[in-house]
């Protein structure tokens, strides 16, 4: 009895995409909850501080939402005109927005009517932010300049004209109070020192810059515009480190997760990518129903907010961890624990076969929830039985309903190149055993027939791939005569046809 | 000269006025029409607007017109002298649209805010706030205050309505006295932004007000709501109405037919819909019944004329080239544009422009062009776009892009694309070919035509490159294993094939029946098999015994049959004969064949 030997499951590389560390960190999230909003979503922005709520800046209005709440905590809509990016201070106490009218704004979380009002721009103001002293705000316009704000006088400091075209996207370092970067669709990103009252590094993008990012510790500059992602070394004088070319539309919005570790990019092509910050490479990629115009991760990237140009906003939370533990059993310091040794359970197969019914092991696996899920598991079975050469009895003596359970299967698998050897076998018993009774049933007639169409199609395929196997060889046969030994060992018995052919 | 805008506005008022229709035109300039003549009464244009007129509104009593403009003025005019008789800044905006109130005393407009004018004074009585966008429409909903206790100055405690661009909520509004809340009392949403509103004005306090909204979306929303003070959540619609062409079996499905307009009857009980295009309206009297929360009219209007927009889009047109002429097409650099220089067929407009010397009119070009769509078929122009879609898609790895250009069945198509790909994307192409050759071969078969075409073109490049055999190794070898099979499937199917043409050939014995000759066959059947091997027979019982097992152990629960277990074998054979009991040599003719043949194989 103890002797008996589960049948070895078994288990096929999946083909295909790899399931790395990142597809399954970022598949991790719920489905989406979409909020409607007035406009397109040019802007959302997380508060730095505890409860991590976001601003989502969308025509005339901004919405504060609260990490689960479905609908705005808080309205700014003292706004004449479209805002654009409503960007939380460090300590999360105050938010500040440009107007499409040319005016900056600042309010206090909780207060509802703007604390400082900066006017001065003649355009648009699409980027503003908060320095790392937290007493003054950068901004930057349609009208090519660049501008900083003191905040207690609500007096403009500096202003800066060395862009020639409309300023886009700017960011201020989170290490020096007196840097900041701004990206223009003049191509360049500028970096100023409001030390020097000039800017003091400037790179080429090459495209209309429509985001730019600085790493925390300041030392990469990342900019996005046109279908590039490119990073900079701030430290070797702006020298460009790579450029990534993954998205097939314009590339809107850039975002870091919070370990730094990876890159997100969202672009109009419905898209957003995870790039890993070490090798720059494509790492993960979320679709969505729409162009992407801004896009935030919270804290410890407890959730993705994307902001589309339909106006539906899309915010994913992570999955809760399961939490598992059990209370462990209080237990007393001199308690020596002792594991019982698992008793370990047959499956149902198993004890079937184990008692030598061959039929009814093969019953149970070819039940539709076993046959779709895990068509593996019937294929291990049919080979078990195949070994023990019962197969045969087995599969004789069913009904019409039963022998279309077992064609049907066939069907579905029989295509599949690591089933195939041991399906055909099993097809080939089929249709030895029942040949008796074929043309009873029309059901099972036609099955036969659908089988048949099956694998006229895959010798037509295979005798395809047998010619390509043939134009690979020459390939491969070119490769060999220049280096002169044999590279394929692997492939080397593949064939022997080539070698007449190369002597 | 300028385009010209509608906006009617009814022609109420004065008695020997009745007849005149106002247009208001983008330029400014508004033009009185006699309807009666015919013809055009008037125009009013000097001191007037100097950009686009918005509305028009005619006052009930003074024959006075109203009218509003982008220029963000609002004029009032002396229609008989035809002069400006007010000009005043009504917004810091254009302003869209003008509202007079039901005594003719107070104005209502809308730009940015709405605004309550005296239009005695032109000073402003009121100002309402709330709508995010600019105010797009406006309508006075009742023509007596709700409580009839205060006494009636001609304005306070009435109701209206205003709808917003980009906006899908309706806000009704209630005039005041001085020192109460000046947002909107209620609102009601509707699915997408107002285009066309109508109601029913309210008379008396029980009466409600209907509101009939037709929105972008072609849908029309019916309300029906008491107006009776502050409602805090947006009113749904009580009643939606759609219309819908008639889907004809599985090809055509239904599919919206929008509705314009929608204005009652002066019944109040039906409805008069307008719908299908602009250009051919079809107009319907649809009674109204309040208790469907949703309608859906079935309409055909196929026989109606209607511009075809998609099959405009679709066609592609070349143009016509010069041969000097260079043509620098977007894409991605190295690769070329499958515009060609002009063929056979524009020559006669060649010698035309030879000939005439001068430039050829815009019409002979177009008309040109268009002898050249007829000719040129569609593959120049999809090869032209397959490879830069093929390129983006395996950049951005985009699987819908990549499906579209992968599963295109045309040979041709595929060699031109795959001539046609720049050199470095060459590997991740054979990369997605190798994730792809995997599936069914249905959609495999086509992968392979991709992959030889790939390798046949790009042989010379391929075998040029150093780190070929780790490349390709992969594939090749997913390759060699799906081979493998080759023999044991070409067996299969070889007895698949017997068995269906036993299975056809049965059914067609079946139908037509020729007895005499049926008996020699079998016979000659008989001694055939006697002939052959004893291992058959072996075989035979062998398996005959298996299933005699089998069944005996599902028989005991079932208690079916009580036959001898040895005769069972047998018994399947004579199930066949049961049921067709006059031909019993042939079953057993077509019984023993395939056995034989197939253990002969």
């Amino acid at each position: 009895m103890a002797g008996y030997k589960p049948v070895a499951i078994q288990t096929y590389p999946i083909l295909g995409e790899k399931i790395t560390q990142d597809t399954l960190y970022w598949n991790n999230y719920k489905t989406p909850v979409q909020i409607k909003e007035f406009g397109a979503v040019s802007k959302v922005d997380f508060s730095p501080q505890p409860p991590y709520n976001y601003a989502v800046t969308a025509s005339s209005r901004i919405h504060i939402y609260g990490r689960y709440s479905q609908e705005p905590i808080k309205t700014f809509s003292r706004f004449k005109d479209t805002a654009y990016c409503a960007t939380f201070r460090q300590d999360g106490r105050l938010l500040v927005a440009g107007s499409e009218d040319g005016g900056v704004q600042l309010f206090d979380i909780s207060g509802r009517a703007p604390l400082r009002q900066f006017e001065g721009h003649t355009k648009a103001v699409h980027t503003v932010d908060f320095t790392a002293d937290k007493y003054h705000v950068v901004s930057g316009a349609d009208d090519y300049t660049v501008k900083l704000w003191d905040i207690p006088n609500s007096k403009e400091i500096l202003t800066f004209k060395e862009h020639s075209d409309y300023v886009r996207c700017g960011c201020a370092s989170k290490l020096n109070p007196d840097l900041f970067i701004t990206g223009s669709y003049d191509h360049t990103v500028k970096m100023f020192d409001a030390r020097t009252s000039e800017s003091v590094l400037c790179v080429e993008h090459g495209q209309p810059v429509e985001s730019v990012l600085l790493f925390p510790s300041g030392g990469l500059l990342v900019s996005a515009g046109g279908r590039y992602v490119k990073v900079w070394d701030m430290l070797k004088g702006g020298q460009l480190l790579v450029s990534l070319k993954n998205h097939h539309k314009t590339v809107t919005c850039l975002c870091l997760s919070s370990s730094g570790q990876r890159l997100l990019s969202g672009s109009l092509d419905r898209k957003v990518k995870v790039y890993s910050t070490t090798s720059y490479k494509v790492v993960h990629s979320f679709d969505y129903a729409a162009s992407i115009l801004s896009l935030a991760l919270a804290h410890e990237d407890e959730t993705i907010v994307v902001g589309m140009t339909n106006g539906i906003l899309s915010v994913k939370h992570r999955k809760s961890e399961a939490k598992k533990e059990s209370l462990p059993r209080r237990r007393r310091p001199d308690d020596i624990l002792i594991n019982r040794p698992a008793k370990k359970h047959l499956e149902l197969y198993d004890r079937d076969l184990k008692h030598f019914r061959i039929s009814k092991a093969l019953d149970r696996v070819l039940d539709p929830s076993c046959t779709i899920k895990t068509p593996e598991i019937t294929v291990s079975i049919i080979k078990e039985l195949n070994r023990r050469g019962v197969l045969a009895n087995a599969l004789a003596g069913r009904d019409e309903k039963e022998i279309s359970h077992v064609l049907n299967f066939l069907i579905r698998n029989l295509s599949q190149p690591r089933f195939a050897p041991v399906l055909i076998n099993a097809a080939e018993i089929i249709i030895d055993i029942y040949l008796p009774v074929i043309g009873q049933s029309p059901v099972v007639d036609k099955k036969f027939l659908v089988l048949q169409g099956l694998v006229e199609k895959e010798i037509d395929y295979q005798r395809e791939l047998l010619e390509t196997l043939g134009m690979m060889d020459m390939l491969f046969a070119t490769m060999r005569r220049k280096e002169g030994t044999s590279v394929l060992e692997h492939t080397s018995d593949g064939f022997p046809e080539n070698k007449k052919i190369e002597s | 000269e300028s385009p010209q805008r509608k906006r009617k506005s009814e022609a109420v008022g004065m008695s020997n006025q009745t007849d005149l229709l106002a247009l208001g035109t983008a330029v400014g300039s508004i033009l009185l029409y006699s309807t009666v003549k015919g013809e055009l009464h008037s125009k009013l244009i000097s001191g007037g607007h100097d950009n686009r007129v918005n509305c028009i509104q005619w006052h009930q009593d003074s024959g006075c017109l109203y009218s509003c403009s982008d220029d963000k003025h609002i004029v009032e005019w002396n229609v008989q002298t035809c002069k400006v008789k007010c000009k005043w800044k009504g917004d810091n905006s254009s302003v869209s649209s003008l509202c007079i109130s039901p005594d003719g005393k107070m104005l209502l407009s809308a730009g940015r805010t709405i605004k309550l004018w005296v239009l005695e004074t032109k000073e402003v009585y009121r100002h309402f706030t709330g709508h995010a966008t600019p105010v797009s429409s406006l309508m006075f909903t009742t023509i007596r205050p709700p409580n009839e206790s205060q006494p009636f100055d001609g304005i306070t405690g009435l109701y209206f309505l205003s709808g917003a661009v980009h906006d899908r909520l309706l806000n009704v509004w209630q005039v005041r006295s001085e020192n109460k809340e000046k947002s909107a009392v209620m609102s009601f949403t509707v699915t997408d932004e107002p285009v066309y509103i109508d109601l029913t004005l309210s008379e008396n306090k029980e009466e409600p007000v209907k509101l009939a909204v037709v929105c972008r979306d072609g849908q029309v929303h019916l309300f029906e709501h008491i107006l009776n003070g502050y409602c805090k959540k947006p009113l749904t619609s009580n009643c939606t109405i759609q219309i819908a062409t008639p889907g004809k079996g599985k090809k055509s499905t239904p599919k919206p037919i929008p509705i314009l307009a929608a204005g009652f009857c002066s019944d109040k009980m039906s409805l008069l819909l307008v719908y299908g295009s602009w250009f051919q309206p079809t107009i319907e009297r649809v009674a109204l019944n309040s208790r469907e929360p949703h309608m859906c009219l079935v309409r055909d209007i196929s026989n109606c004329w209607a511009p075809k927009v998609e099959t405009a889009i679709t066609k592609v047109r070349t143009p016509v080239m010069n041969s000097e002429a260079k043509v620098l097409v977007p894409g991605i650099p190295g690769h070329h544009a499958a515009i060609k220089p002009a063929p056979p067929q524009t020559e006669q407009v060649e010698t035309k422009r030879k000939s005439g010397g001068n430039e050829v009119s815009i019409e002979e070009r177009l008309g040109a062009m268009d002898i050249d769509t007829h000719k040129k078929g569609k593959e120049d122009l999809q090869t032209n776009s397959f490879p830069v879609l093929l390129t983006q898609g395996l950049e951005s790895n985009d699987f819908e892009i990549l499906n579209k250009v992968l599963q295109t069945r045309n040979v041709n198509l595929i060699k031109k694309t795959v001539l046609r790909m720049p050199l470095h994307t060459i590997i991740p192409l054979l990369q997605e070919l190798t994730k792809r050759l995997q599936g069914h071969p249905n959609s495999a078969v086509l992968m392979v035509q991709w992959l030889k075409c790939v390798l046949t073109v790009h042989a010379s490049y391929l075998s040029t490159l150093p780190d070929l055999v780790p490349q390709l190794g992969t594939l090749y070898q997913l390759m060699e294993s799906r081979v493998k099979t080759f023999q044991k499937l070409s067996h299969l199917h070889g007895k698949l094939i017997l068995l269906i043409t036993q299975v056809t050939a049965s059914e067609k014995t079946k139908g037509a029946t020729s007895p005499g000759q049926k008996a020699k066959l079998v016979y000659e059947e008989e001694s055939s098999e006697e002939e052959s091997d004893d291992e058959i027979a072996d075989k035979d019982s062998e398996d005959n015994w298996d299933e005699d097992e089998e069944e005996s152990e599902s028989e005991k629960d079932e208690d079916v049959e009580e036959e001898d277990e040895d005769a069972e074998g047998k018994d399947e054979e004579n199930g066949e004969d049961r049921d067709t009991a006059s031909e019993k040599e042939l079953n057993g003719d077509s019984d023993l064949d395939p056995e034989n043949e197939s253990e002969e194989e």
